[in-house]
């Protein structure tokens, strides 16, 4: 009962809170361009609205167009839940729990791309082969800073491999995993979400022909996944979980509230990459977490 | 009670079938279907705990007694078999019948029974010379049934090849199983123990049996044999055949002595073959090719998974030695199951459509909803997507090597590479996958074929429902698949009996649980919403252009693109441009093609040498007599030469 109890109020903080990261990023873009800029529950207003339109659907699409970004939503979802709050722990924690979460982004991952193909729309094909092609580097990317934090505790599991986490490669680690945050979750430099010439998105390029309520909830999925990468990268650079209660989530929140300021920051200090050179920065995070990677192991032997 | 009595049935059953193939599909189907069942009786038996079935006879083949045995690892294979034998049979009946094919479909369903009792044999012979025999039973088995559609050149020139490429692994083995007979002193197959001078023997098996499996530089003959076979051989080809290979290196090696370093070897190969099977299949614009390179991928991550569980042999550490393997072993399953799954969803492609060239394709999913709905579910297995079963497998090989790089030592260091590599080929996969299925089932059809397409039959769907089911059956219960898989481990190497499996491979179970009835559940209730909030139909948006045409849509090369730069190094595409010019342009084209690499740019230039060579050496026979002469006088000359001035001793 405690338990059910527990995941349900765990469930509840990331879906209610998800949403807010993306209006910070917006209010850090409008602070430092002088404008009042939208309200930061703007998402909330969006999400609600969409909820009660009606849907178009492509005369191409087949039911995988809504069933798509449910399952991905569900994916993301189940993703956050493995993933530790703080002294909070995790809802579920085991031997290889880490992998679950990669594979379970992987999965949100396909079903976002089959959506995209449905319509035939040339601007669909664009952005999910951007989206996978860009992936597998990222991918590669998280593993290897999996890797290290594994190397680091001698575990894999996740709410072990952070607890432990201030290790001599933690800003190496940091700095890697905060690209792989901005190319996963479609921000400057890799992708413009505000950008309106199609031919230059991945992400919303993918999503144009989608309306109402699955749109929402494919909203509302990437806002999930930008508040697992915060609270990842906010979690590999400080021992969270060894704070006492009250101190650990104050600590969490700020970190997560940090790491959106400085998404908001690169986005209004950078413009976006050509898409030639979006895979040597990826490979950039890469070197970035092997480097970290091979100092733990150093640091280990 | 043994398996003895199913085994029997098994035998018969296979073996009516090889006779009533040519009279009666119907009577075929059964005896099949019969045998096939008792077989994965037998084996389920055995892999659940039973006795091991060993069988001496003192009836003689070819000079030698008959002894067959079926344990752990053989029952695994036997399982697999069993399942993708009957599943192949009853979907060759609608899609390979007798009356669209007269000729081919009598002798296809004769051979169909005559492989998988060879591949039966390989899997129960313990005796050397058995075992070849029904090695190259299964090789020439295989032949005719690639070549069923004989009248088309591509189809001979691809049975050729395999024929060719086997017949170069069976060599090896040939010297492997001899040279094995001459220092034993008998051709019985057993383990042997303290005779470390046999470890060397280990790299004739590795290429005899590398061969057949298709690991990377060996794979030559893969990729045209699955894609020009009819698709039922191209799935049991891919699902169990090439797996007889990796049933040959994990028999020997638990058997034999195998020398240091094999297992770096064997991991290397792995990687290799995983990455750039992934790389070659994302190039490729026909679905079987395609589909064929992903199984030199798949080949790939099993090799990884038995490489590790070398080094941990020879390094003496149990517990991810058992990961590793157990990995390597369900995925042998797991591959044969969602492969088996594609290559029959591919071929109901091609029997409604008439072409595998993806750019013709598109839109299928309104005419054949269950076909697209299969086909993806093997997709999503395939890329390792939680709750099926390609993740399950993954994720053990995962865990395996995640505990190796916490070994202190050499090992970890190497095992580093694995796993980022191992983490990319999954993310190659899914971006291929995402491409396969978009491309063909979804959008608008691409040509007229397409637009036409029709569901398959019963019989044809009947047997990828079965086999999808059997992927999400390991998705959901990977625990009771894995008690069996370490039995067979354990049979391996029988030191890693005890060593417990991880507890949280219930856990994974439960987790892909959850995943499938909160997101059926999701799905339901996003799909009344948008019903609910009254849903229109409109044209796709794509710009504004209010009458898109099929040829707008992104299409698979494009897809695959931003990928294929990375590895154009080693696919080496050949592309002919033919570039829009002046204001109206009249035409313009582009197309890429994707050789073989290693079969053209290595095999064929080293073939054309050894001919050149040859023909050279041919010109001095000629049947001229005086040369001849010469030839004598020049040679007694030589030889008289060497005593002389060699001390004449």
């Amino acid at each position: 009962m405690i338990i059910a109890l527990e995941s349900a109020v765990r469930l509840a903080v990331w879906l209610l809170l998800a949403p807010l990261l993306p209006g910070v990023i917006n209010k850090v873009k409008a602070w430092v361009a002088g404008r009042r800029g939208p309200p930061v529950l703007q998402l909330y207003f969006d999400l609600a609205r969409l909820w009660r339109k009606s849907v178009v659907m492509s005369t191409l699409a087949s039911p995988g167009f809504v069933a798509g970004p449910a399952i991905a939503w569900v994916a993301l979802a189940g993703a956050a839940m493995l993933m530790p709050l703080g002294p909070a722990g995790g809802a579920i924690s085991f031997k290889g729990d880490v992998l679950l979460l990669v594979y379970l982004l992987a999965l949100a991952r396909f079903c976002t791309a089959w959506a995209a193909l449905e319509t035939g729309s040339a601007f669909g094909g664009m952005g999910a082969a951007r989206e996978v092609s860009f992936a597998v580097l990222s991918e590669v990317a998280l593993i290897t800073a999996v890797l290290a934090l594994s190397v680091q505790t001698g575990n894999i599991t996740l709410s072990e491999m952070l607890s432990l986490s201030v290790g001599s490669g933690a800003m190496l680690l940091a700095a890697g995993l905060f690209g792989v945050l901005l190319a996963e979750n479609c921000r400057v430099p890799f992708d413009d979400p505000n950008t309106h010439l199609e031919l230059t998105m991945v992400h919303e390029a993918m999503v144009l022909d989608h309306s109402g309520p699955p749109f929402a909830v494919i909203l509302h999925g990437a806002s999930i996944k930008l508040l697992l990468f915060a609270v990842l990268l906010s979690q590999v650079v400080l021992p969270v979980g060894k704070l006492s209660p009250l101190a650990g989530t104050a600590t969490l929140a700020g970190a997560v509230l940090a790491v959106t300021v400085c998404v908001g920051l690169v986005e209004s200090l950078t413009a976006r990459m050509a898409f030639r050179r979006v895979p040597l920065i990826l490979t950039a995070s890469f070197l970035l977490c092997l480097f970290a990677l091979l100092l733990a192991l150093k640091g280990g032997a | 009670m043994t398996a003895g009595p199913l085994i029997l049935v098994a035998a018969g059953g296979t073996l009516a079938g090889v006779l009533s193939g040519r009279f009666s599909p119907r009577i075929w189907l059964a005896s099949t279907v019969a045998g096939v069942s008792a077989a994965l009786a037998a084996s389920v038996w055995v892999l659940a705990g039973g006795a091991v079935w060993d069988w001496h006879s003192a009836f003689r083949v070819g000079g030698e007694p008959l002894h067959l045995r079926l344990d752990a690892i053989s029952s695994l294979f036997m399982a697999l078999l069993s399942v993708v034998g009957g599943a192949g049979a009853v979907y060759s009946l609608e899609y390979w019948p007798d009356s669209a094919h007269p000729r081919s479909a009598r002798g296809g369903r004769a051979w169909w029974s005559v492989l998988v009792m060879s591949v039966g044999g390989v899997l129960l012979s313990c005796n050397g010379l058995h075992f070849l025999i029904a090695w190259e039973l299964l090789t020439i088995s295989s032949y005719f049934l690639i070549t069923r559609d004989r009248q088309r050149s591509e189809v001979r020139a691809a049975g050729w090849l395999y024929l060719g490429a086997s017949h170069a692994g069976t060599l090896s083995l040939f010297a492997y199983f001899t040279a094995l007979a001459v220092s034993t002193g008998g051709w019985e197959l057993g383990p042997i123990h303290g005779h470390p001078e046999l470890a060397p023997l280990f790299w004739l098996a590795l290429l005899g049996f590398g061969v057949k499996a298709g690991l990377f530089p060996l794979h030559i003959w893969l990729p045209s044999a699955h894609a020009n076979a009819p698709s039922h051989v191209s799935a049991i080809m891919s699902g169990v055949t090439i797996k007889v290979g990796i049933y040959g290196l994990v028999r020997f090696t638990g058997w034999m002595p195998v020398p240091q370093g094999a297992g770096w070897v064997v991991a290397v190969l792995g990687v290799s073959s995983a990455v750039l099977g992934v790389a070659f299949a994302l190039a490729q614009h026909d679905l079987k090719r395609l589909l064929a390179y992903h199984s030199v991928e798949n080949i790939g991550i099993i090799l990884i998974g038995l490489g590790f569980a070398l080094v941990a042999a020879e390094h003496g550490n149990a517990a991810w030695g058992l990961l590793a393997l157990a990995g390597g072993l369900m995925h042998v399953w797991n591959h044969g199951l969602f492969k088996s799954l594609l290559f029959l969803g591919a071929g109901s492609v091609l029997h409604a459509t008439g072409t595998r060239e993806m750019s013709r394709l598109g839109g299928l999913w309104r005419a054949m909803p269950w076909t697209a709905g299969l086909f993806a579910l093997g997709a999503a297995a395939i890329s390792g997507l939680p709750p099926l079963n390609g993740f399950v497998s993954e994720w053990l090989v995962f865990l395996g090597l995640f505990d190796a790089v916490n070994v202190p030592g050499n090992v970890s260091l190497a095992s580093v590479p694995a796993l980022v590599l191992l983490g990319m080929t999954g993310a190659l996969a899914l971006a291929c996958f995402a491409k396969v299925c978009g491309v063909v089932f979804l959008g608008r059809a691409r040509s007229a074929a397409a637009g036409h397409a029709h569901e398959s039959g019963r019989l044809m769907l009947g047997p990828m429902i079965a086999l999808a089911s059997c992927c999400v059956a390991v998705g959901l219960a990977p625990a009771v698949f894995f008690l069996a898989v370490s039995r067979a481990a354990a049979e391996w190497n029988p030191a890693w009996a005890t060593v417990g499996g991880p507890l949280s491979i219930a856990t994974i179970g439960y987790a892909n649980l959850s995943v499938v009835v909160v997101g059926a559940v999701a799905v339901s209730y996003l799909w009344r919403r948008a019903g609910g909030t009254g849903l229109r139909r409109g044209l796709t948006w794509d710009c504004g252009y209010a009458a898109p045409t099929a040829r707008m849509q992104y299409t698979g090369g494009s897809f695959a693109g931003i990928i294929n730069e990375w590895f154009a190094w080693i696919i080496r595409p050949t592309r002919h441009e033919n570039m829009p010019e002046g204001p109206f342009p009249v035409r313009a084209g582009f197309d890429e093609h994707s050789p073989e690499t290693v079969l053209e740019h290595v095999v064929e230039p080293v073939g054309r040498m050894v001919i050149k060579a040859s023909s050279l050496a041919r010109r001095l026979q000629h049947g001229r007599l005086q040369a001849y002469l010469l030839y004598i006088v020049a040679g007694l000359a030589g030889l008289a030469a060497l005593v002389l001035l060699g001390g004449g001793r």
